[in-house]
């Protein structure tokens, strides 16, 4: 369905400035695993380090708002996996982030549970309605799809006010922050959870995104982008368009589900309005797509753009105009730059600067003898 | 007895608005083939338009009228500007900007005319003593008024897609664009027209339903209504006019007898067990049961 796709050059790279006209590619090409590849990643490595030290020291507050920020990124991520790589458009995400966020609350309440052995709990609950939810795509195709997972979303917030026994009902439930202190290993006391959540969430949000970087590239992550690219023809070249689709979402409810668990130990209170009704939902995707649908670090400049548009509206006056400037965004996001923030900004850089495999043509290396560029270049 | 016919005749009522924004649903969606998820809110905020030329003593007749002008315009606008230019893209973009649309309009209605409860006037008498008596249950005249809106526009309906020229170019665009397009129709112009249609008869339906509306006219008194119509248009398969309607009522009906008589599920997941029909729906036959099965060539 998407469109966009991260291995799609412009045109003009594909053709070298091999004759005349100029040069048409791109100025510099990185091979990957040189010594000057290595150097950019590990420079790469060292910047992130260096701006999360940066913000560490940030007033409480700020960290705080960060910290909201990986958190909403990492859901979008678990989104960004079924939406942007396979396609199925999910209004639905919302129920995976209150249920993690439920199950990590009513674990730490009622069964005194440690905060971080809630997690793997959430992953497996949210995993297994992820499948629940991906499993009526066996039948149901695009739009229908679309509507399952509306339905979801919109009963979650109904079920934990009926379920009041167990989640508090519609006035909701705190954790006491004693809970929620940061294990002893760490060596930091109770007042200074603000910044065990950051690195915390920092944390996670680095190995999801890498987990994510590996899954898109590996068999199963083309299965993923043919089912969306073609489902016919991913068919007909033996993937089980159906299960690709049910794991896919089962993976990216798991996510959605971990980033929910962290957001009950960053805020300590739950309530079925507040944060887990449809609106999140389409604040995830408001995310997704202003940052990239199907990119890597889409998410992260997604969550940064929607925690802090409503704060920068929230100057003129509450609620209503988030709104507005929400359904705006998204919808002059899908005229204008459709393939988001950091896809636009990746066509830029690719005219100056391109990672190839160490076997590209253009490299002059290995010469190929295959058939004769055409003379004039594309374009 | 009685309250069995009382709960019969709300849900015959409440299905018929349903119906109502459902036949919208399939209008777009014949035209189109997209679910129009903006429907219920573009249904809203005529309907608050609506309110607010009563607020300014405008009679209620003509202010529902001009909500339906209004939603013509809207409906055909949003397709021309919103929708057109990102419909051969692909499904995602146009299911992104209904959304944009969905949150968008809702809250502009909120930011316009502000978030309280407001009281819409009826076009019906609805005073306490206004109903007759079927059986012992009471029949009020502005539930009546609903179900005869609904009769009318069925047959208008009716009578639009079979004996009249626009009616004739929608089928075609419907049921095959290119082709229509070559036999002289103009397409995008009859596409406008679909839009704006279903523009109009969500109007109708907001300013019918908020007067019955336990939440009388706020911001969220569509989305259960939408919901429920999404359900009943699924149910009928979404192409399908009468299909629409048959789903509306059966949604309505079953809704009113399982919140009157499954205790468990009471007042409060009325939406859960609409949505509960939507996937049931999907399960069992995903082409709903009046619905066309479409076949996709390779």
């Amino acid at each position: 369905m998407t469109t966009i796709d991260e291995t799609a050059a412009p045109s003009a790279a594909k053709h070298g400035a091999t004759r005349g006209g100029g040069p048409k590619g791109p100025r510099f090409l990185v091979v990957q695993g040189t010594l000057p590849y290595r150097g950019l990643q590990l420079a790469a490595v060292v910047l992130v380090a260096l701006l999360l030290l940066w913000a560490s020291g940030l007033p409480a507050f700020r960290m705080g708002q960060i910290t909201n920020v990986f958190i909403i990124a990492i859901a979008i991520a678990g989104l960004n996996l079924v939406t942007g790589y396979t396609g199925l458009l999910s209004i639905g995400h919302s129920a995976f982030f209150g249920l993690g966020a439920y199950t990590t609350g009513i674990l730490i309440v009622k069964y005194e549970f440690a905060p971080l052995s809630t997690i793997p709990v959430a992953i497996g609950l949210c995993f297994v309605l992820g499948l629940l939810v991906g499993l009526p795509s066996l039948r149901i195709h695009g739009l229908y799809l679309a509507l399952v997972t509306l339905a979801v979303a919109v009963s979650f917030p109904e079920i934990v006010r009926r379920a009041e026994d167990l989640t508090g009902g519609a006035a909701g439930m705190v954790v006491r922050s004693r809970f929620l202190a940061p294990p002893e290993w760490t060596g930091l006391v109770r007042a200074e959870r603000g910044i065990w959540m950051f690195w915390l969430s920092a944390g996670v949000l680095a190995v999801v995104l890498l987990l994510c970087r590996n899954l898109v590239r590996s068999r199963f992550g083309i299965a993923m982008r043919s089912t969306r690219d073609n489902e016919i023809a991913a068919a007909a070249n033996g993937i089980s368009v159906a299960r690709t689709k049910i794991v896919a979402f089962g993976i990216s409810g798991a996510i959605t589900g971990l980033a929910g668990s962290l957001f009950t130990m960053y805020m300590g209170a739950l309530s079925p309005d507040g944060s887990f009704t449809l609106m999140k939902s389409i604040e995830f995707i408001t995310g997704l797509v202003l940052g990239g649908v199907a990119t890597q670090i889409g998410p992260l400049v997604g969550a940064f753009a929607v925690v802090f548009l409503p704060y920068l509206t929230a100057s003129y006056t509450e609620g209503p105009l988030a709104g507005v400037v929400f359904g705006v965004v998204l919808i002059v996001i899908v005229f204008l730059m459709p393939e988001g923030i950091v896809g636009r900004v990746g066509i830029l850089a690719r005219k100056v600067v391109r990672i190839v495999p160490a076997d590209h043509p253009r490299l002059g290396r290995a010469p190929r003898e295959g058939p004769p560029e055409p003379a004039h270049a594309e374009r | 007895m009685e309250l069995f016919l009382e709960r019969l005749i709300t849900g015959l009522t409440n299905g018929s608005v349903y119906a109502l924004l459902a036949l919208a649903l399939v209008v777009v969606f014949r035209g189109t083939g997209t679910l129009n998820f903006a429907q219920g809110e573009l249904a809203l905020f005529t309907t608050f338009f609506a309110w607010w030329l009563t607020t300014e003593s405008i009679p209620v007749w003509i202010a529902i009228i001009a909500s339906l002008i209004a939603g013509f315009v809207l409906g055909a606008l949003i397709e021309r500007l919103l929708i057109r230019p990102v419909q051969r893209r692909n499904d995602m973009a146009v299911l992104i900007v209904a959304l944009g649309l969905f949150t968008g309009l809702n809250s502009l209605a909120g930011l316009i005319w502000g978030s309280e409860t407001k009281i819409m006037p009826s076009p019906f008498p609805n005073g306490i003593d206004d109903y007759v008596s079927v059986g012992g249950a009471r029949l009020y005249f502005d539930a009546l008024g609903v179900v005869g809106a609904l009769v009318a526009l069925m047959i208008v309906l009716t009578l639009l897609f079979r004996y009249t020229r626009v009616g004739l170019h929608m089928r075609a665009v419907a049921d095959n664009g290119e082709s229509a397009t070559l036999a002289g129709v103009r397409t995008s112009r009859i596409l406008a027209i679909g839009w704006g249609l279903s523009g109009a008869i969500g109007a109708l339906a907001g300013v019918l339903v908020t007067p019955l509306s336990p939440q009388q006219l706020g911001l969220t008194t569509m989305f259960h209504v939408f919901i429920a119509a999404s359900a009943a248009a699924l149910f009928g398969g979404l192409d399908s006019l009468t299909g629409a309607v048959v789903g509306g009522i059966t949604i309505g009906v079953l809704e009113a007898m399982l919140t009157g008589y499954v205790s468990f599920i009471g007042g409060s997941l009325q939406q859960t067990s609409a949505l509960f029909i939507i996937v049931a729906i999907l399960f069992l036959r995903p082409n709903g049961l009046f619905g066309t099965k479409r076949l996709v060539r390779v």
